[in-house]
């Protein structure tokens, strides 16, 4: 019963993307179409829904975990049945919204399409709506602009229409102190384990009976298929090995990007403000330049006294302390006045008082550096290196197709991939079906791949397996062994050793459920109790699940109460309940779990919802369409 | 004449002879058709026009809502239900403005756009929705009997479970346990029995719905012992 609170972030999660996200920008399918070709998988109120509808939205699917999950992805996720169902009901869900929207009569107006769709940050450039991207995304998609609209106008619709629902729940705030303050509440139990170690000695296992334990269950003593492979890893980074960068490709780049290795003019130089606001009047003005003109006349009397009389009189906190200094700088980074005035004075000269959004500046140049070409010698083993970079991506990105299809085409060897790349084949030791894997074999494609039915009995190249960015590898099994049942001797002591563990277990859990019947019976009191300890609703830590309902579904109307369930690891716990402890009324963590109780009531009430939604337009679905695997 | 035969001219006296007798009732036909078709039209363009000039209310009260202005949202929603209550955009913006007005502790206003979306709501839910969060402001306020008979009225089957749970709620609050476990073990048993659905996605909601009932039953025995028991034997 814990599980809601554990699982509430991914629930809220789910929920959420389903009530937030722009389902059009996601690709999901909800635009109902007229198209009548193909059979249907499932039938929403009078529209349907078609297998290539399906089939799409799976494709997207993967595409998006594609994305998420990078070289952990494994397309045979999606092969599962609980995973087809899972999109299917997605697609259902946003096909019952967009009917109920349409019924509803709701409308989108061409100004909020207009505002959505510039506010999409996607679509924006420097903060700003881009066409061009806006018409690179729809094309992207394979839309017209006219259809990617009618999609998202709909899309838009459902929101209106689930916004007063999953939105705005109303909860009473007893209603969610009362579930609140029961996940806060702790109840102190001490517990003692029945372990089956104790029972093991008594445990007498004759032959017979393991013999046929063994027959029946031999899968379990089986010694799991193995092989041996060989294998050639193309990366990008041993490419660039392969590649020379000769000197009149480094002098090229260095003469194609001028700008890059020019280091242009930057300045030093300290200041003295006297803030001014923007819109101050003349008058006030006219008092600040009194003072300003003072200063400036102090300062251009003693040039040495700059420092001090920065130090005084400056307002600018961040260099008065500093002596007004501003460190270097180049131009465009200072407001125009000040800049102006900076780039046009020399080496420790004084400038007049200058006036900025800021105020008045008395300004003294204390350093400049002209603008530097750097000489090619300073910088010729970055471009050599940046050039490399670049021909090796690119010679990977020309490689990955040739790597696929020389792997494919002489399934036989690996010898051709190998000597075209430079690649040394390498040979692994006994890979074991199931066992961790050492790199590359841990990447979960590879590993399907090497006890593929091809891999193993034809000894055929693995397909080319991504296993990061810019790195591929193939394998080709050289050994195989297959899967071999253990003669019933060799495994005799397993055989044995199971059977004892198993009966052992089930002994400790008969005592310890006959010692539960005792204590609660008001049979004296004899369990050696451990120390006590208190647990805490929301996070029962270091209990099995059955243990904590057992413990806080107890009527705790008189303590102590003896409680009881089965151990993780074997054997059967005790425990005696000896205190509930109530939340606290201002514990913090009340005000979070109230939070987290409206979104549990928002997702109650949206799905109810939902599945009136249901009895209005009838949902079925061809189950044996969803459950087949696609054919090929 | 001459163009016709014998028998066509039979045919065409026949013709005039049977619309002398029908005709005016065919132009009668005829003409009830076309009002009608053009009266539909005329109905499907004004609720057309209705439905957009609502939406771009409804797409001000969002944003107002988004901003938690709780003052302009109710007004954006009085005008929905004033001029636009042929629409659902009435009850939906309803719906959210008593949204913001509870976040605002404006609950006199917020149980007024309750009352309305609760008797006047298109969609059946909508009024089960805003009796339910019509009860919980209630409730708050320490109203039991008023929130009582607000849920009094039958809701939807499918939530009925959410009603349960409140009148539980409310049972607890007012000292009534054994009233409030009754509400509690009721819901259960519904919630448990939708909880056999073949869909995942319920199955998933109905086992987190249960354990959020079973934890406030859990709790009304928990409170009514006294924190810090003595062991007795």
């Amino acid at each position: 019963m814990f599980d809601t609170v554990r699982n509430n972030r991914r629930i809220v999660q789910g929920f959420l993307a389903l009530i937030t996200l722009p389902f059009a920008m996601w690709g999901v399918e909800s635009y109902i179409s007229n198209d009548s070709s193909g059979a249907e998988i499932a039938v929403v109120g009078d529209t349907k829904i078609k297998e290539h509808e399906f089939q799409q939205s799976l494709r997207e699917q993967g595409e998006r975990m594609q994305q998420q999950l990078r070289e952990n992805f494994d397309p045979k996720m999606l092969d599962t049945p609980e995973a087809r169902r899972t999109v299917l009901a997605s697609m259902v869900n946003q096909r019952l919204l967009t009917l109920a929207a349409k019924d509803a009569h709701l409308a989108v107006s061409d100004e909020a399409l207009a505002q959505f769709i510039a506010q999409v940050p996607v679509l924006q450039d420097n903060g700003k709506f881009s066409p061009e991207r806006y018409e690179a995304l729809v094309s992207a998609r394979g839309m017209s602009k006219e259809g990617f609209e009618a999609r998202l106008r709909q899309d838009m619709a459902m929101q209106q229409l689930v916004q007063p629902v999953g939105e705005a729940v109303v909860v009473a705030k007893q209603s969610a102190a009362r579930w609140a303050s029961v996940q806060l509440e702790q109840r102190t139990v001490a517990e003692y384990r029945v372990a089956p170690e104790a029972f093991i000695k008594q445990v007498k296992i004759d032959a017979d009976a393991a013999q046929k334990f063994y027959e029946a269950n031999q899968s379990k003593f089986q010694l799991p298929e193995q092989v041996k492979v060989e294998y050639v890893v193309l990366d990008q980074e041993a490419l660039a090995q392969q590649v020379s960068v000769s000197e009149a490709d480094i002098e090229a780049r260095y003469k194609a990007h001028p700008e890059r290795y020019t280091q242009a003019e930057t300045r030093r130089a300290s200041h003295i403000l006297l803030v001014v606001a923007k819109d101050a009047s003349d008058a006030d003005i006219a008092k600040v330049e009194t003072k300003a003109k003072e200063i400036l006349s102090q300062v251009k009397a003693n040039p040495k006294t700059f420092v001090e009389l920065a130090k005084k009189h400056s307002q600018d906190p961040g260099s008065a302390q500093k002596g007004g200094d501003l460190e270097w700088f180049g131009k465009g980074m200072m407001v125009k006045p000040f800049e102006d005035a900076v780039f046009s004075l020399k080496q420790d000269q004084i400038s007049e008082v200058v006036r900025s959004d800021f105020g008045l500046h008395i300004i003294r140049v204390t350093g400049i550096k002209a603008e530097r070409v750097v000489p090619l010698g300073e910088v010729r083993s970055d471009i050599a290196a940046e050039v490399k970079r670049e021909a090796s991506t690119r010679k990977f990105a020309e490689a990955v197709d040739a790597f696929n299809n020389t792997v494919y085409e002489q399934p036989d060897t690996l010898q051709p991939a190998a000597a075209q790349w430079k690649l040394v084949t390498q040979k692994s030791d006994w890979l074991r079906k199931g066992d961790r894997l050492p790199a590359p074999f841990d990447n979960p494609k590879l590993q399907a791949a090497i006890f593929a039915a091809d891999a193993t009995s034809k000894k055929q190249n693995t397909e080319a397996v991504e296993l990061a960015p810019g790195k591929m590898a193939a394998a080709r099994v050289i050994e195989h062994k297959a899967a071999t049942v253990q003669a019933f001797d060799l495994v005799k002591a397993v055989v044995l050793q199971q059977m004892t563990q198993e009966k052992a277990n089930e002994l400790a859990i008969a005592e310890g459920e006959a010692k539960l019947a005792a204590l609660l019976k008001g049979d004296s009191d004899e369990v050696k109790w451990g120390a006590s300890r208190k647990i805490l609703r929301a996070a029962p830590q270091g209990l099995p699940r059955d243990a904590a309902t057992a413990i806080f579904t107890a009527n705790s109307a008189a303590l102590p109460v003896f409680v009881g369930a089965k151990a993780e690891g074997g054997g059967y716990t005790l425990y005696k309940l000896t205190d509930v402890i109530a939340a606290e009324k201002n514990d913090p963590r009340l005000a979070m779990l109230s939070q987290q109780y409206a979104r549990l009531i928002a997702e109650e009430d949206f799905g109810s919802w939902m599945s009136g939604l249901r009895n209005r337009y009838p949902v079925k679905i061809r189950e044996d369409q969803v459950v087949k695997k696609p054919t090929e | 004449m001459a163009a016709y035969d014998l028998e066509e001219q039979e045919q065409i006296e026949e013709l005039k002879t049977w619309w002398k007798q029908h005709g005016n009732r065919v132009t009668a036909i005829l003409c009830v058709v076309v009002l009608s078709l053009s009266g539909w039209q005329v109905w499907t363009w004004w609720q057309r026009t209705q439905n957009v000039q609502a939406a771009q209310v409804f797409s001000q009260l969002q944003q107002a809502a988004g901003q938690g202005d709780a003052k302009r949202s109710r007004e954006l929603a009085g005008t929905l239900i004033e001029k636009f209550s042929g629409t659902r955009y009435a009850e939906m913006g309803a719906m959210i403005s008593a949204k913001v007005l509870v976040d605002g502790s404006d609950t006199k206003n917020a149980r007024a756009q309750f009352e309305w979306v609760s008797n006047n709501a298109y969609d059946k839910a909508f009024r089960d929705l805003a009796r339910l969060r019509l009860a919980s402001v209630l409730m708050d306020e320490g109203q039991f009997d008023e929130a009582l008979v607000t849920l009094s009225q039958e809701p939807q089957a499918e939530f009925k479970p959410r009603f349960l749970e409140l009148t539980g709620d409310i049972q607890a609050s007012r000292g009534n346990m054994e009233g409030a476990k009754l509400a509690y073990e009721q819901a259960t048993t519904l919630v448990s029995k939708s909880e056999a659905s073949v869909d995942t996605e319920s199955k998933r909601r109905a086992a987190n719905y249960r354990d959020v009932i079973l934890a406030k039953t859990d709790g009304l025995a928990a409170s009514s012992v006294p924190t810090g028991g003595v062991e007795t034997k």
